[in-house]
């Protein structure tokens, strides 16, 4: 019989690589969904009719309860969250609630209607912060510096908590940033090859980016679902860390983008400011060591840093070409 | 100086069209959404670059706290609200939570932050209905905080009670855009029946841009007051049914069949709204007809499912 997965967060960037993934599977998948009016289908536009979605909101228990008793799902994956860093200064009761809470809701939600289901809390490196020491392993001591970073601690331990308290198979992926043509354009990372596509066809001939040298540990969405997914497939439930051990600036992101358009003097277009979305305490120098997932999970990343870029750019080109 | 409006709820039908109303009034519009980036735009497309977009959740108080003290505006609409009726037997919990804490939020900020700001209220006619459902119960409950918190700290705060009002924005859930979407779709071949509950069910039904005028409208008073605002005319989902098929050159009867599981009990005496006192006070009155109603939101349809 199929397998039936629950992915909250369906529609964003990591649900529906993961949706996608576990449809090829062959898992019978459902998604949770909070109603608006106008929803943002976008990401999930083209496997809507093969999956199923459910109403339910991390900030509604019962919506939860729900979801998991109907569906019965035999992995749950919660990847639902106000995920924009400088977002979660704006509102940090409500990433607290959301990205926070949320957590214990969900796990609260399968420990009472489907203890036997395996639960992915997506963790992440925001959680490192102010990086205790360099490259980050699962052992080293968190230190987060944003709202949703302090979120993220706290949904991470709560998944720790919750397995060994009542013995769940709940596992925490700490994800390093990972990207692809679906990341929203507030990401440094989409802001780039989307401009990068724009100027290469003559629609805008600036682009203005904050700190150039800041560097991050940059992986592909799709490599990394698949993590997630093996991460369930283990024996015991056991937490690993997800990234592909290499750091690059912001700098090399802008070089590689314009290299992939074919765009000569890269500099000529791009204006280094410092942003309003400014974040009142920066991140240190995120990188790691996702050594314990190669051994035990066989994983590792297959796309490379100049491969993700051009795909990035690729995909922003092929859009911004078909649109007026 | 420009007046300044913050709208809850500005990318669906109220609060996209409100915003076009305002933006031609020449009003700096604030919209509030929960996550900015990651939004549906569909509704507000055409304006998005002259609105300001601010994060923030009827939910959480401090980023309610945070745009309001930032822009002080004149006038705030609150649109958001969990709208759809079946889902609130769901959620009743969140329904309340948002429908009518998010009330109280916005007024205790109000008052204490920015008492000259006036208050628009969505309040629906279902707030009158016999029998209740958890949305009617947080609209009704609502209602009573503004007329409450109104009289009790002296504020510029009101509701317009509104019946049923409907756009080529509405939701496709709902039974008049379904039948609009269905009937297109029949005649590009698309699809080859409609199934629908009880066709006798009546109901007044607006056209959502007169709406947003009465909203407006209200907030020009010199004192707060609340207004009923309808058609005063029912109309059945059979008429519905009649007008977009037969717009299309279709009969309905030959598409339309009916699905026990959607039926649902018809009420005896179906509400309908007397806007008298609007029309008296406020000079407003529907100028778009029904029937005008149903083929705008045919032809659109059909333009839209026909290029896609």
């Amino acid at each position: 019989m199929a397998k039936t997965a629950l992915i909250t967060g369906i529609t964003g960037q990591d649900g529906s690589y993961l949706a996608e993934f576990l449809l090829k599977k062959g898992y019978r998948v459902v998604g949770v969904t909070r109603r608006t009016s106008t929803s943002n289908y976008d990401r999930i536009k083209d496997i809507v009719d093969e999956i199923e979605l459910v109403q339910g909101d991390l900030m509604d228990q019962n919506s939860l309860v729900y979801a998991i008793r109907d569906a019965q799902p035999d992995e749950v994956y919660n990847l639902a969250a106000q995920s924009f860093v400088p977002t979660s200064w704006n509102q940090p009761v409500l990433t607290g609630e959301f990205t926070a809470l949320g957590v214990t809701r969900m796990l609260e939600a399968m420990r009472l209607t489907k203890p036997d289901a395996k639960f992915y809390q997506a963790s992440s490196s925001e959680m490192f912060g102010k990086v205790r020491e360099t490259p980050q392993n699962e052992n080293t001591p968190f230190y987060p510096r944003s709202p949703y970073g302090v979120a993220k601690v706290y949904g991470h331990w709560i998944t720790v908590n919750y397995r060994e308290s009542y013995n769940l198979f709940a596992v925490s992926g700490i994800l390093f940033n990972h990207e692809s043509p679906r990341r929203g354009l507030e990401f440094v990372t989409r802001k780039i090859s989307y401009a990068v596509a724009r100027i290469k066809l003559g629609k805008q001939n600036k682009l203005q980016l904050g700190n150039p040298d800041a560097r991050r540990d940059w992986g592909y969405v799709p490599d990394y679902v698949e993590a997630m997914w093996l991460m369930l497939q283990q024996d015991k439930p056991q937490d690993f860390v997800i990234g592909t051990g290499e750091a690059h600036s912001v700098k090399e992101f802008i070089e590689a983008a314009f290299a992939a358009a074919g765009i000569p003097g890269w500099q000529t277009y791009v204006e280094f400011k410092t942003p309003k979305d400014m974040r009142p305490a920066e991140v240190d120098y995120l990188i790691a060591d996702s050594s314990q997932a190669r051994q035990v999970l066989g994983w590792k990343p297959k796309t490379g840093f100049r491969e993700l870029v051009r795909i990035m750019v690729e995909a922003d080109l092929k859009r911004e070409k078909n649109s007026a | 100086m420009k007046r300044t409006a913050l709208i809850t709820g500005i990318t669906g039908q109220d609060g996209s069209y409100l915003a076009e109303l305002l933006l031609e009034k020449n009003y700096r519009v604030i919209g509030l959404v929960s996550q900015k980036y990651n939004i549906g735009w569909q509704n507000v497309e055409q304006i998005k670059d002259k609105l300001v977009i601010e994060d923030g959740d009827l939910l959480a108080r401090e980023s309610l706290e945070r745009v309001i003290k930032k822009y002080r505006p004149e006038e705030i609409y609150n649109l958001a609200g969990l709208t759809f009726v079946p889902a609130s037997w769901d959620q009743p919990t969140l329904t309340f939570d948002i429908n009518t804490l998010g009330v109280s939020r916005i007024l205790e900020i109000i008052k204490d932050h920015s008492p000259q700001s006036r208050f628009y209220q969505a309040s629906s006619a279902k707030i009158l209905a016999e029998s209740q459902d958890p949305y009617s119960i947080s609209k009704a409950a609502a209602h009573g905080l503004v007329k409450a918190l109104r009289k009790q700290f002296n504020l510029f705060a009101c509701a317009g009670i509104m019946y049923n009002h409907e756009s080529v924005r509405r939701g496709p859930e709902f039974v008049t855009r379904k039948i609009t979407l269905a009937a297109t779709k029949i005649k590009l071949g698309l699809e080859k029946t409609l199934a629908l509950g009880n066709l006798d069910a009546k109901q007044d039904w607006g056209y959502a841009p007169d709406y947003v005028e009465a909203m407006w409208l209200m907030l020009k008073l010199d004192q707060p007051k609340d207004f009923v605002i309808g058609t005063g005319q029912l109309h059945s989902v059979r008429d519905i049914c009649q007008i977009a098929f037969s717009h299309l050159g279709l009969n309905y009867q030959d598409f339309v069949t009916i699905d026990q599981a959607l039926v649902r009990p018809a009420e005896v005496n179906p509400p309908v709204g007397d806007a008298s006192e609007a029309k008296k006070t406020l000079g407003w009155q529907p100028k778009t007809s029904f029937k005008e109603m149903i083929i705008k939101m045919v032809e659109h349809d059909l333009k839209e499912l026909q290029h896609g």
